[in-house]
């Protein structure tokens, strides 16, 4: 019973691949291939790179990321808060509530002190 | 499934204290750069406050909230205090030394606060989830006040160290609490507990080991100790002294709930084990400290040995002296956080904390000479003060529990650290000042001064409501 189990996930393995390799391989048989200078470029239709990649960057971008962490996180714990919503009302409404607006208290702090200025 | 609302009045100075730092954050956003004392006061104010929600949990019937992860009893309501009061204290001692330092003075009383509340969590946790979720919010609170200075070379240094010694130290724990579940299936301490006994020994002492790591780490346990004389150097002294009490305290209270509740009937003689690491906890910071010149890693390595001194307590606890253990962190709390509050005070007014630069202090400020003179007594063991009393109810538990060896060491190990205190003493009286002048004190200072000397007399010539209120508290909730 198990083996059998088993033997379905096997097929639709072999058939997934199968179906994503599939079109690679037609591609790659049948279209035509030039050799362009421009398709050795980073962005092929882009800006044109300059400089190395090992720059200063600005370290904004950590507290900007920081900041998004934050509400990533609590996203995670929206996702079965909405599940047992139903289940529990008005209980799990105050208590999403507090946790929500203590974050929120968060990112008002993080934005009076200037964390979220660019310039 | 809704809480009990009895567990929200259990754990209502956690909530207390969630909200007081919250709280806070708001305030600072609103009060002017150059008058951030108003963030401090008003959370001295309030964790002052906060110690009546946690009052009123005395005497309660010890037990289990919150689906059995946290623990309510007088242990670690014991705890509670000592956390709270102490960093009443260190934010008195540190208003002026932060004032107009960096723009961020008001975010140190804020992390102070919900170290506070870490600290609090860490005393009551009852579930590896809980212990390991405590020491980590407790932990990140650390670095970052650690590395307060961060402008200052030597503050950079104690940040990055403090932070990169404190991840390694988790994960080896968590590791060890990794196994410890692998080995009985449960995350619950008194599950464990009954789980482990038929648990095979190897990988036991092997999880042992491990979780000791992490919280060795949180207490300056030799051999993972290294971190603590360049962080206290490094970090502002207010912050030095916080980590060498409040956090230490806490540990130990980790510590000594794992190991008398999960480990209790473990197939691991964790007695021996705890005893050979305070001997060699002990003798390693007393000799270390001797050679120090400098006053703040003179006392971080002081500090290291008195973990030792407690560990001893760990070791012992059983018995007629179990409280030892509680004395001697309530006797060391006053103590140490004495002593570093007086390097606060000179280390602002004279600009060093060369031990040197201590010279002549009894001329020039005789006050506060004599309250060092005090703690160095007190740390020291040496009657009539609170050390004196914390030293002789461990060595007499260590006694009782068949560790006779362990306290002559620890007798050996207090005469050679009266050397290296006594040194302070003989600068601050016997070597000529190198400048005249009266050393002035801020209010804030002399408050927290005079409440940590006057619990060092009070709880060196009158122990027994000391006494009273430890032994009421020694009681750990076990099933």
């Amino acid at each position: 019973m198990l083996l059998v189990d088993w033997l379905y996930v096997g097929v639709f393995l072999v058939v997934g691949l199968a179906m994503a390799a599939l079109p690679l391989a037609v591609v790659w048989a049948l279209a035509p291939r030039l050799a362009q200078p421009q398709k050795r470029t980073t962005y092929e239709s882009g800006v044109v790179p300059f400089g190395q990649a090992w720059a200063q960057f600005n370290v904004r971008y950590y507290l900007f990321s920081l900041v998004f962490v934050i509400f990533d996180v609590e996203v995670i714990y929206l996702y079965p808060w909405s599940i047992v919503f139903r289940q529990y009302g008005r209980y799990a409404f105050f208590v999403m509530l507090i946790f929500v607006g203590i974050l929120l208290l968060g990112l008002i702090h993080a934005w009076r002190k200037g964390a979220l200025e660019w310039t | 499934m809704p809480l009990p609302i009895e567990d929200l009045w259990a754990v209502s100075p956690e909530i207390w204290l969630a909200g007081l730092g919250l709280l806070l954050l708001v305030l600072d956003l609103f009060v002017p750069s150059g008058r951030k004392a108003i963030v401090g006061w008003a959370a001295a104010a309030g964790l002052t406050l906060g110690l009546v929600p946690i009052l009123g949990l005395v005497g309660v019937t010890p037990r289990t909230v919150f689906f059995g992860t946290y623990v309510v009893d007088g242990f670690a309501i014991f705890f509670k205090i000592v956390a709270v009061a102490s960093t009443v204290l260190v934010i008195l001692s540190a208003m002026d030394v932060l004032r107009g330092q960096t723009q961020f003075e008001g975010e140190m009383y804020i992390l102070l606060t919900f170290t506070a509340l870490g600290l609090s969590l860490m005393a009551g946790s009852a579930d590896l989830i809980m212990v390991v979720l405590s020491i980590e919010f407790v932990s990140l609170c650390s670095y970052v006040m650690a590395g307060y200075f961060k402008a200052d070379r030597r503050g950079n240094e104690a940040g990055l160290k403090y932070f990169l010694f404190g991840a390694g130290a988790s994960a080896v724990m968590i590791y060890g609490f990794s196994i410890l579940y692998g080995l009985t299936g449960q995350t619950s301490l008194y599950a464990i507990a009954s789980a482990l006994s038929g648990a095979p020994r190897p990988a036991v002492v092997v999880a042992l080991v491990m979780a000791l790591a992490g919280i060795g780490f949180k207490v300056s346990m030799v051999p993972f100790h290294q971190w603590t004389p360049d962080v206290y150097e490094g970090a502002p002294t207010p912050v030095a002294a916080f980590l060498s009490v409040a956090s230490k305290a806490a540990g130990f209270a980790v510590l000594l709930r794992l190991l008398a509740v999960a480990f209790a009937s473990a197939p691991v003689d964790w007695i021996t084990l705890i005893a050979g690491l305070s001997a060699v906890t002990m003798t390693v910071g007393n000799l270390l400290a001797l050679p120090q010149r400098n006053i703040k890693r003179m006392l971080a390595y002081s500090s290291i040995s008195h973990a030792g001194f407690l560990l001893m307590g760990v070791a012992a606890y059983a018995g007629e002296f179990a409280q030892g253990l509680l004395y001697y962190i309530l006797a060391y709390a006053f103590t140490n956080l004495g002593a570093f509050f007086v390097a606060v005070t000179v280390g602002q007014r004279l600009g060093t904390d060369d031990i040197p630069a201590y010279a002549g202090l009894g001329e020039r400020a005789p006050a506060l000479a004599w309250l060092m003179a005090l703690f160095m007594l007190s740390l020291t063991g040496i009657p009539p003060t609170a050390g004196f009393v914390g030293k002789f109810y461990i060595f007499g538990a260590a006694v009782q529990n068949g560790l006779i060896w362990l306290a002559a060491i620890g007798v050996v190990n207090s005469v050679i650290a009266l050397y290296y205190y006594v040194g302070v003493i003989r600068a601050m009286f016997l070597m000529p000042p190198a400048s005249a002048g009266p050393v002035g004190q801020p209010a804030a200072l002399q408050l927290a001064l005079g409440i940590t000397g006057l619990g060092t007399l009070a709880a060196g010539l009158f122990p027994q409501p000391f006494v009273t209120l430890v032994s009421a508290a020694s009681l750990l909730l076990r099933f």
